[in-house]
């Protein structure tokens, strides 16, 4: 069961680096990154480290602000 | 061409991870390097020597209470980074994107489309601080620490940036004030490990400090003390960067 579960997350993760790096919006690959973190905080619990995890959570928050306050400044479409 | 060279980067890092895979130790080996040399050690002798409850606390801040000082000077290091590459050049003053246009109405004044954000504010904000101190004080017993408890101090001050708005947050730190506040916090980690030298002891060796109390309550007043360095660190660190990255940004009709 637990190894399904890594299996999805793993494969997840994959999809998820694949839509930001081809993603045109900004925003959205930002918003996308957030649940990247959000899925590697998933597989750090299955993994036993909890202490880890809820750094990661805490942290994903943060820098996914820190990315949405920069996009303000520049333009949200890629070429 | 770039698209191409960005496939082949990305069809090698992912090959190489699971053929890595393959070499890594499977998790909870007893045969693995880790597991036969340090790992006995301090499972045998954490609670004798270290009196915490916690091992992980035992690992971090005691038999590797360097590692995690110097941590902390690596965050702080890179909160003055930050600020130095972005918060000395000259403003850019750059229109108003549409989507900020459409917030405001005509006389220019923000039109909030949210519930309302003080009520929001003072429920939200007051219980993640609240839960920031426990994380940080039952850190040595329970998850959390020092890290944590900082990275939750921090996102008060961002909710607080983002909903009031920059000019009137609730606690008010400007640039340098928080780059002082990141600075503090290594320097508390460093001073406690020269309180306990005067105690007699070793640099960072806590039940030496010359302080009235139980020795095993001496190690955790130790422990808590360099999670308040960390606390701080991390929170300055946090707040740096924000204001860094705020400073530098303001719209043509940026006028609350």
């Amino acid at each position: 069961m637990t190894l399904i579960l890594q299996a999805v997350l793993l494969i997840g993760l994959i999809g998820i680096t694949i839509a930001i790096i081809f993603g045109r919006d900004l925003m959205t690959s930002v918003v996308i990154y957030c649940a990247f973190s959000f899925l590697t905080m998933l597989l750090y619990n299955i993994m036993g480290a909890p202490d880890v995890a809820f750094t990661e959570a805490v942290i994903g928050v943060i820098s996914t602000v820190f990315f949405i306050i920069i996009l303000r400044s520049i333009d949200r479409k890629t070429k | 061409m770039r698209r191409a060279i960005t496939i082949i980067l990305l069809i090698v890092s992912i090959t190489v991870p699971f053929i890595a895979f393959d070499v890594l130790p499977v998790i909870g080996d007893p045969e693995s390097a880790p597991n036969t040399h340090v790992s006995d050690y301090y499972i045998e002798h954490a609670i004798e020597e270290c009196n915490s409850p916690n091992m992980v606390t035992a690992v971090i801040v005691d038999y590797r209470a360097f590692d995690t000082m110097f941590e902390t000077t690596v965050m702080f290091l890179a909160g003055l980074s930050v600020v130095i590459i972005l918060a000395n050049r000259p403003k850019s003053r750059i229109p108003a994107p549409e989507s900020l246009k459409r917030l405001r109405d005509t006389s220019g004044r923000p039109v909030y489309t949210t519930i309302n954000k003080d009520v929001m504010i003072s429920i939200i904000e007051p219980v993640i601080l609240i839960y920031a101190m426990y994380v940080l004080f039952h850190g040595e017993i329970s998850l959390g620490g020092g890290f944590q408890a900082g990275a939750l101090i921090g996102m008060t001050y961002l909710l607080d940036i983002m909903v009031v708005g920059r000019k009137r947050p609730i606690f008010n730190l400007p640039k340098e004030k928080s780059a002082a506040l990141a600075g503090i916090g290594p320097f508390i980690y460093a001073l406690t490990g020269f309180v306990s030298m005067i105690g007699g002891g070793l640099y960072l060796e806590y039940n030496k400090m010359p302080v009235p109390v139980h020795q095993a309550e001496l190690h955790s007043l130790g422990i808590t003390a360099v999670e308040i360095g960390v606390t701080i660190g991390v929170a300055g660190t946090i707040i740096t960067i924000l204001n860094a990255l705020t400073e530098r940004i303001s719209f043509d009709d940026d006028n609350n």
